[in-house]
């Protein structure tokens, strides 16, 4: 260091924070490290073992030992109670095909071929994370209530109203639609590889401002 | 060595600790918040009318169902509230079904610790040990599946898949009740 330097101006000095300042940045801290763990159990960013199929998201490691920090405390929050991949695999959509997000006075069309497990099914919840309160206590369709065309392929539609020639999912009210896909006993290739679903298609039917 | 001057800390000395108080709290309530969840959630189920170490059978899941977030209207659910804290409990099941079923075991931090099927038991039933640490050492009898838990508090859910034809539902409800949950030093009344 070069002893002769002239001392810095009093202008360009690091200096003292004011003592009213300091509670304040102290609690900042606090109130951004609280939120940043509310911002994460809503999960906007991709976990550890994440994986994406279509509009379709799941996680490898939900319910595991081995799961993250940050996955665990989100399944925790959005899906307390779940089971390994080797017993069941959960996808979730938020997002129809095109990415904008499902709403439950919009009806969608939902397809695509049987996956593969020894049984499925795909249940409807509100922003809330719980059941619409549904007519007939209509949930879910699975896999012994939809019936598969000759190319193995299954079809349904959501929404508040019944679309004609498609088993309807009620999902009535007007508020954030959560479809969650649950296989049970999936085959070992899925196990192996969660982003091989070949992802159910979800299509807005007719228009839904 | 003389205690450092708070005063003259700069604002850059305060800036580097109020991110570091930023991330400390980030990473404690990671930590604490699946742990909080589950705590809450077994209180809500006691609230419902469980009891620790005592199986209790769940309702149909419907619209009212807000005990568990995103509840599987396609089960029923039968549940043991561990408490291990006075010695190992002992859980049994036996449903007599054609279609699926399984028995979890979930640690205090919501880790799914074990799981079992109607498939993988082959008609057999399950008969699961269930110890702390502080009982590790105590012998398990013959035939029956140890399961070491971290902690001594934690679930155990049976799940017996409901959709069935409508003939089968009382089978379902008569079999799930074939799930046992109690001390492992109380007198057996058998699966």
């Amino acid at each position: 260091m070069n002893q002769d330097a002239p001392p810095l101006p009093a202008t360009m000095r690091p200096r003292p924070m004011g003592r009213a300042a300091l509670p304040a940045a102290y609690g900042l801290a606090l109130i951004l490290g609280l939120a940043s763990v509310l911002w994460a159990l809503r999960g906007p960013l991709p976990g550890v073992g994440e994986v994406r199929a279509g509009p379709w998201a799941g996680s490898s490691l939900t319910g595991s030992p081995q799961a993250d920090a940050h996955t665990r405390a989100r399944v925790a929050a959005e899906g307390l109670l779940a089971l390994g991949r080797s017993e069941t695999m959960y996808y979730v959509a938020r997002q129809d095909d095109r990415g904008r997000p499902l709403r439950s006075r919009c009806s969608y069309r939902v397809e695509g071929p049987a996956p593969a497990a020894r049984w499925w099914s795909l249940t409807a919840y509100g922003a809330d994370h719980y059941l619409f309160d549904a007519p007939q206590g209509r949930y879910s369709l699975n896999a012994q209530g939809l019936t598969l065309d000759a190319a193995g392929r299954f079809a349904l539609a959501t929404g508040g109203q019944a679309s004609p020639g498609l088993p309807w999912l009620p999902t009535p009210g007007d508020q954030a639609l959560v479809l969650t896909l649950r296989l049970y006993n999936p085959d070992a290739s899925l196990q192996a590889d969660p982003a091989a679903l070949v992802p159910p298609a979800i299509q807005p039917i007719g228009d839904c401002p | 060595m003389s205690r450092p001057d708070r005063r003259r800390w700069s604002w850059r000395t305060h800036l580097a600790l109020a991110l570091l108080v930023l991330v400390l709290v980030h990473w404690a309530g990671i930590w604490v918040a699946p742990r909080l969840i589950m705590f809450m959630a077994m209180r809500r189920i006691e609230a419902a009318g469980a009891t620790s170490n005592q199986a209790f059978h769940a309702p149909a899941v419907d619209a009212r169902s807000r005990t568990i977030v995103m509840p599987s209207p396609d089960m029923l659910y039968s549940l043991c509230l561990l408490d291990l804290s006075r010695g190992p409990v002992r859980v049994r099941a036996q449903p007599r079904l054609d279609s699926y079923w399984s028995v979890a075991v979930y640690e205090a931090n919501s880790d799914n610790l074990f799981v079992r099927n109607d498939r993988q038991l082959q008609g057999r039933g399950l008969d699961l040990w269930l110890s702390a640490p502080a009982h590790r050492a105590l012998p398990v009898p013959d035939g029956v599946t140890p399961v070491s838990m971290p902690s001594a508090r934690g679930i155990v859910l049976l799940r017996v898949l409901t959709a069935v034809p409508e003939a089968q539902r009382a089978l379902l409800e008569r079999e799930r009740r074939s799930f046992q949950c109690q001390p492992a030093d109380a007198p057996s009344s058998g699966p």
